[in-house]
């Protein structure tokens, strides 16, 4: 046997009545200590007031969530592959070693069930080594990362606590793997398995009030999370308007409030905290953390004050990197939405722009405040079809589409893609912004007058199928107006154009475009490769270092645009610099939001500025002239 | 202090107005309706009063049914309460007319403080505020765009012409027409709408305020303006014609 193994793991044979009892004694004391901390945390989790719309179905896809995000770490590892693996091993041993543990605890009160003689205790302790060896050494890289490589968004101050913890989940391996070489007999055997011992009952009660209590709660908040890509919930009753005291957080919210593990990966990517701005989006779920430990769930303190600064959720733009990246179920995006519509639905956000806005659509028809009639005589000018029936698609044109000058001549490239592709089209008579920028500054009562208008004419007008050159519209009309009616079917031009290459013409010269994802295309709709091949069939694909689901935003999101001068470094000109720097001759674009804000950028940025192209005009470049008339 | 806010609704700023059939009023049906605006000041201004210094804001609009969503929207914006005086003939009564009407309504209140638009977005007399006041026998300002309390009665800031302005005071209770631009409207909110639900609107109808239905103006025929696009050229050296462009966009156009 000895010949054959050279190591096997010495377990202390028995233990002495008292050392029994001290054990017991200790294990108790610490799973006290532990439920002390915790229980008012579940407690606060659980007075929260409940998600109405929250449903456990679709059970298969939570299931999928929780196998591929919590046990196999997949977001973990794919945003940030060495740290990532670092900490998928650390996971990994913590679940190898549970057995263990538990062994190890009944060997302390006299009822281990794995020997290491027998086949499968044999088996499974060599198995855990494996994992105590990769834990070890991934706890120890992630303290090297931590307290010596100390990345910025971890925060700048070093917690000892992180240092102390990580020091304790080491020294549980290493107590564990000594045994392998100790021999049978001697006294050091005991020794150790009270080192590992005393090590896990100190660990544990530290968890509940440091960022370990992920290891508690993330597996649930990954589990129960919302599911679609910033779920703004509906308004329950009378009484509901958004996030504005703390008798407003719902269960969801207190949960994953309480799970954040502080590991900044929303911070790294948050236009507005790389810019200079007040708002970071890992502040906003600690400060929630912070309000609920000082006010509990019942509070009618305002949530944005003490813990939380009035301006930080107006900062955001909405761009969604931060519930993308988060490896622990976040959803901050309805949180975010959720402070503006307690703001803004009770009439506390007071900002002269934001006012503005709001009136205009009260009154007007679109978000730029501009006369209707100026959208009419655009559609007269192009001779755009009015929108019957017959026609297989309504082309809607947007605020942008329909009144911003550059946004116009994008309709205009893209509607004459259709005609040369021989596709029907028409556009609405009389159409209203989609409520997108006030649906994400939180004034639900506008949204709402503004999405019942509009579902009220498409269905006057009998509209089966939109296509629209906005991201913002799509998203807008195909998830958001739900709320209010049943919108039809709704995609994006680089969908449609991306379907009908086949059919358009290629031009003669390859230049070299670098394409900007729009948020609202890509990580709301995960539409990556339609734009792309639009822009492969034009030219040469250039891609900016931060693309595909890690774009960066353009700014003008979540209603920004209208909100005028910022704070800090402008958000447009730091994403203008990038799609710059990748020497591309021109900048492709599939958004008329993106393409506006751009425009600004490069031309405050002066010098050899790229052409700024949307992927509509890129296409009908190439087209035979028409005598289609100009836009504007 | 006890404020009375006289509004209109009026077709919305950039509604396609048509002529109907009979060409002696506009096409009603097809239209989007809206709070007039120097009425909205009038509103924001009566509502700064009470939050800085209590009492209550009434408001008090004439007109038929469709008159109720606008006095809701006042409501959502912080009124405490409303008249609507229910009537479809506003077409055949002039300001004379429809001011009897309004001071009908509001004696029974007899508020401190009457406010109301300079004029209206529709029909642009720009009397029936202070014929309104004159019915009422309150002293009255026009023009205005601020009030203050000041000790029993208020200073108001009034607009003149060409950048002047004028503070005047006023003994309570009185009259007052608001300019538009004086103060920063606020938005409407959903805690505004779900509040204005259980907010008293009265309606009362011009017999019941002892107002015979008498046409008091006939119209004869309505037509829209024609619209005239005349291009001049500028002649002379450049500064001569940046100079008489310069005259043009300040005095003509009311560009500068």
């Amino acid at each position: 046997m000895m010949v054959l193994m050279p190591f096997t793991l010495a377990e202390p044979a028995a233990f002495p009545v008292l050392e029994r009892i001290v054990f017991a004694g200790l294990a108790i004391a610490s799973g006290a200590l532990f439920w002390r901390r915790f229980g008012p945390i579940l407690h606060r989790i659980l007075q929260s007031r409940k998600d109405a719309d929250f449903r456990l179905a679709p059970f298969g896809r939570r299931m999928w969530e929780f196998v591929s995000q919590v046990l196999c770490q997949s977001k973990v590892i794919r945003q940030r592959p060495l740290p990532g693996l670092a900490h998928a091993f650390v996971f990994w041993g913590f679940c190898a070693f549970a057995l263990v543990t538990l062994n190890h605890c009944a060997v302390g009160l006299g009822v281990g069930f794995l020997s290491p003689d027998g086949f499968f205790g044999r088996f499974y302790f060599y198995f855990a080594a494996v994992f105590a060896l990769a834990c070890a050494l991934g706890i120890l890289g992630l303290f090297i990362r931590r307290f010596f490589v100390r990345p910025r968004w971890l925060g700048a101050k070093l917690s000892w606590e992180s240092g102390f913890i990580a020091f304790l989940i080491f020294f549980l391996m290493v107590t564990y793997l000594a045994a392998f070489f100790v021999p049978g007999g001697s006294p050091a055997i005991a020794a150790l398995w009270w080192l590992h011992t005393l090590t896990l009952l100190v660990f544990l009660p530290i968890i509940p009030h440091t960022k370990h209590l992920h290891l508690v709660l993330s597996p649930a908040t990954v589990f129960l999370s919302r599911g679609s890509f910033s779920r703004i919930p509906p308004l329950a009753g009378d009484e509901d308007f958004g996030l504005v005291a703390g008798a407003d957080l719902t269960r969801l919210v207190s949960l994953q409030a309480y799970s954040c593990v502080e590991c900044g990966r929303c911070t790294e990517h948050c236009p507005a905290a790389n810019t200079g701005k007040t708002l970071n989006p890992k502040e906003i779920i600690l400060g929630l953390r912070s309000y609920l430990n000082e006010f509990g769930p019942a509070s009618a303190e305002p949530l944005l004050g003490k813990h939380n600064p009035p301006i930080a959720p107006f900062q955001c733009t909405s761009c969604g990197s931060c519930e993308f990246q988060c490896p622990v179920g976040i959803e901050h995006l309805p949180i975010l939405v959720g402070l503006r519509r307690g703001a803004v639905n009770t009439g506390a956000w007071e900002d002269d722009h934001g006012a503005k806005l709001f009136l205009t659509l009260e009154r007007g028809s679109n978000a730029l405040g501009l006369q209707t009639s100026e959208r009419d005589k655009f559609i007269q000018k192009q001779q755009f079809p009015i929108f019957d029936g017959t026609q297989e698609y309504c082309l809607w044109l947007g605020c942008m589409g329909g009144y911003d000058p550059k946004g116009r001549e994008i309709v205009a490239d893209f509607a004459s893609v259709m005609r040369y592709l021989g596709t029907s089209f028409g556009v609405l008579h009389k159409e209203k912004c989609t409520g997108d920028p006030v649906r994400r500054l939180g004034n639900d009562l506008l949204f709402q007058q503004l999405a019942e208008a509009n579902l009220e004419a498409l269905t006057q007008n009998k509209v089966k199928k939109i296509v629209t050159i906005c991201p913002h519209c799509v998203r807008t009309i195909q998830e958001d107006w739900k709320e209010y009616g049943t919108p039809p079917e709704v995609e994006h031009h680089s969908e449609f154009m991306a379907r009908h290459l086949s059919q358009l013409p290629k031009p003669s010269q390859q230049e070299s475009i670098a394409y900007h994802d729009p948020c609202y295309l890509g990580r709301y709709r995960n539409v990556y490769a339609e734009p792309r091949a639009v822009v492969e069939h034009a030219g040469q694909l250039v891609e900016a270092e931060r693309h595909g689901e890690r774009s960066f935003c353009c700014g003008a999101g979540g209603g920004l645009a209208f909100l005028g001068e910022e704070t800090g470094e402008r958000v447009s000109h730091v994403r203008a610099r990038e799609l710059v720097a990748t020497g591309a001759k021109t900048i492709g674009t599939a958004c008329p939001f993106c393409n506006s804000m751009f425009r600004d950028a490069l031309a405050a940025s002066g010098g050899n500025a790229p052409q700024l192209l949307d992927i509509a005009q890129l296409t009908a470049r190439s087209l035979p002239q028409q005598d289609a008339p100009s836009a504007s | 202090m006890k404020i009375v806010v006289a509004i209109k609704q009026v077709p919305e700023r950039d509604a396609p107005v048509r002529i109907d059939a009979a060409g002696r009023w506009i096409e009603e049906a097809d239209l989007q309706w809206a709070l007039n605006e120097s009425d909205a000041y009038a509103l924001e201004e009566a509502l700064q009063l009470k939050e800085q210094h209590g009492g209550e804001v009434i408001v008090l609009s004439a007109g038929p049914e469709r008159v109720g969503s606008t006095i809701r929207e006042a409501l959502a914006k912080g009124a405490d309460r409303a008249i609507h005086v229910d009537c479809d003939d506003l077409g055949q009564r002039d300001a004379l007319a429809v001011a009897r009407l309004l001071s009908a309504a509001i004696q029974p209140d007899s508020p401190d403080l009457v406010l109301t638009g300079l004029q209206s977005d529709d029909l642009g007399y720009g009397q029936t505020g202070v014929i309104l006041a004159e019915l009422l026998g309150l002293p009255h300002a026009s023009l205005i765009l601020h009030v203050e309390k000041s000790g029993s009665g208020i200073t108001v800031k009034r607009e003149l012409e060409e950048g002047w302005f004028q503070n005047i005071e006023l003994p309570l209770p009185a009259a007052l027409t608001i300019q538009s631009g004086g103060a920063k409207l606020r938005y409407a909110t959903l805690m505004g709408i779900k509040r204005a639900k259980t907010k008293e609107i009265r309606r009362l109808t011009a017999a019941e305020l002892g107002i015979a239905a008498q046409a008091s103006i006939t119209l004869d025929r309505i037509a829209l303006p024609q619209k005239q696009k005349t291009t001049q050229i500028l002649t002379g050296t450049a500064q001569e014609t940046a100079a008489a462009l310069v005259e043009k966009l300040k005095f003509e156009v009311r560009a500068l």
